[in-house]
């Protein structure tokens, strides 16, 4: 009896980890079961089942374009982040440097700002500037939003560096430019690798700052914003299923790279 | 130390380093590279500069600029600003405590997003706990992974997921139908409820991912500690268990706190005319057609130094020592 009683607590724990995974799964389940739906309309229950809209999506020029546009833009972003992150990150981890702490707050701020805020202020300050909206503006809003996540990947994996191994390298005769590309960028890799995919799935995923920053051409998220909007059709269906299987493959070989290089 | 080398090898000139093959001496052996990349790797001094000045550039012009420039537009009565010169103003704040159209929604998304907060925390809470101390170890990373795969999926497309859920003729609504239970569809969309549900759907791992590293840390010696001094499940819950996974709950109540009020799509999608919330009213004054971008950047003005503070002065309160947003 006893011994039931005190298992009472771990079963209602596993119960609400198992009802947690179902609110997660549920509606993204639904979502792609119902892009097998052979009508022109979104309604429970399913009834016939084709594969049609996905041949639909895939020649969707506008589709494909919005993809190809996402793709480049995430690129671009992933370029500057990665490239600016780790620059920063070199700099607050250097020795010697004044204001360390202010300078990483400063690093930070983007990325504790909400994402409303820091969208709208994006928007003023390219007008201060005059630099039009469009892509790039977008790729500049994106690459301000993930370079703080860069830098916080890389400080953490460059505080568990020895610092002998830049020395030594130096030793043998490496100037700090060689040391740093065939010591530091290599120690570096995991930290860079699961950076750069972190700025292609923000990037891709974003809304809010291209839809302040953003032109007439739409990203994947503006073009099935547009959509749902505009009526709901199990095209979306399909494209937002396919979109979702794409980057939650990127995402687990993130998770799996990430995981494989810190053992 | 290491410089004492360096000018040993740089006295004998020309560059007399190790000999590198592939790509990488190519490089080195140019006379372009020592001439310009070898010159400032071999000084401490221009290495600093280099060091400093790109990234510091990039910190002030794209991190504090536009915070600095919205600040400052807030202030003006016009933008563009007239001819004569920019007029600088307090108008802009005036109006929005003067104007209960636009009080009010900022309140209501102050209490949302705390609602939404404390609801994220209520609800991963038992899920983290589960997933770092009950799980055994080999399976914690599947377990984790199951509750990842939605993280990858956009705003958007989650946002979309949960209308499929929610609709008058969604998921629940037809079971619901199915088994008898209504007659005519129960209005689940385009109110509170759905934006609650469709904001703690798309925050609710900042909350887990935080508490869960918190909760992995605490020794489970301590549990079996106050299990063997009589204490029961709730006792060792409140007296242990809670205190030490306190880092995990500020960071994580904070990380969901400031999403959460800057949500955009969600509401958009999810939300109807009675749950207006405060980052609507802000982009349809940028996005109207009337030009109202001083008054537009004083709200968020106004949101940033509010939500800000509010987790500045919650993080003081809960205390934790080492709290990191991330």
């Amino acid at each position: 009896m006893r011994h039931y009683f005190s298992d009472a607590p771990k079963t209602a724990l596993q119960a609400s980890y198992w009802v947690f995974v179902i609110y997660l799964l549920l509606p993204l389940t639904l979502m792609t079961a119902m892009s097998f739906k052979d009508a022109n309309f979104i309604a429970f229950p399913i009834g016939d089942w084709t594969l049609g809209w996905y041949a639909k999506v895939v020649q969707d020029k506008q589709f494909l374009e919005a993809s190809g546009y996402s793709i480049f833009i995430a690129l671009m972003t992933t370029i500057f982040a990665t490239i600016m992150g780790v620059w920063i990150a070199l700099l607050i981890s250097a020795e010697g440097i004044w204001g360390r702490a202010a300078i990483f707050a400063l690093a930070c701020l983007p990325a504790v700002v909400p994402g409303l805020i820091n969208a709208i202020s994006m928007r003023i300050f390219i007008r201060v500037l005059d630099i039009p909206t469009g892509t790039g503006a977008i790729i500049l809003g994106h690459t301000v939003h993930a370079v703080p996540f860069v830098v916080i990947m890389v400080l953490t994996r460059l505080r568990s560096m020895p610092n002998n191994l830049i020395d030594a390298a130096r030793d043998l005769g490496a100037d700090s430019f060689i040391a740093f590309i065939r010591i530091t960028i290599p120690f570096l890799a995991p930290a860079l690798v699961g950076g750069m995919i972190f700025c292609v799935l923000t990037s891709i995923d974003d809304f809010v700052r291209t839809f302040f920053l953003g032109g007439y051409q739409p990203t994947l998220p503006m073009l099935i914003f547009a959509k749902v909007q505009g009526g709901m059709s199990p095209e979306i269906n399909a494209m937002a299923t396919l979109v979702l299987i794409v980057t939650a493959a990127v995402g687990l070989y993130a998770e799996h790279f990430t995981r494989r290089s810190r053992t | 130390m290491v410089d004492s080398s360096m000018t040993e090898t740089g006295t004998s000139a020309p560059r007399a380093g190790p000999a590198y093959a592939g790509w990488i001496g190519k490089i080195t052996n140019s006379g372009l590279y020592s001439a310009t990349v070898g010159l400032i790797a071999n000084s401490t001094r221009a290495r600093l500069i280099l060091l400093l000045a790109v990234p510091l550039t990039w910190i002030v012009v794209l991190h504090v600029g536009p915070i600095y420039q919205m600040a400052r537009i807030s202030l003006l009565d016009n933008y563009p600003p007239a001819a004569e010169g920019p007029v600088y103003t307090l108008d802009n704040y005036r109006l929005f405590f003067q104007e209960p159209l636009y009080f009010l929604p900022f309140v209501r998304s102050l209490i949302f997003a705390a609602v939404v907060t404390v609801a994220a925390l209520v609800v991963t809470y038992p899920v983290a706990y589960y997933v770092a101390k009950i799980i055994k170890p080999q399976n914690r990373t599947r377990a984790l992974l199951l509750l990842l795969i939605p993280f990858w999926a956009g705003e958007i497309i989650r946002t979309f997921s949960v209308i499929m859920l929610l609709a008058n003729r969604g998921a629940v609504n037809v079971l619901l139908r199915e088994i008898g239970f209504i007659d005519r569809p129960i209005p689940l969309l385009y109110n509170y409820f759905s934006l609650g549900f469709g904001v703690i759907y798309l925050i609710a791992l900042y909350m887990l991912l935080p508490l869960y590293s918190a909760i992995e840390k605490i020794p489970p010696q301590l549990i079996d500690a106050a299990a063997d001094l009589g204490a029961g499940p709730f006792q060792r819950f409140r007296r242990v268990i809670l205190p030490l996974s306190k880092d995990g709950i500020v960071s994580g109540c904070s990380l969901v706190y400031l999403t959460s009020i800057g949500v955009f799509a969600a509401p958009l999608l999810l939300g109807g005319p009675n749950s207006v919330i405060f980052p609507e009213i802000i982009a349809s004054l940028f996005h109207g057609s009337s030009d109202k971008w001083p008054e537009g950047a004083a709200f968020s003005i106004l949101m940033l130094v509010v939500s800000l503070s509010t987790v500045g002065l919650f993080m003081r309160v809960a205390g934790g020592r080492s709290v990191r947003l991330m």
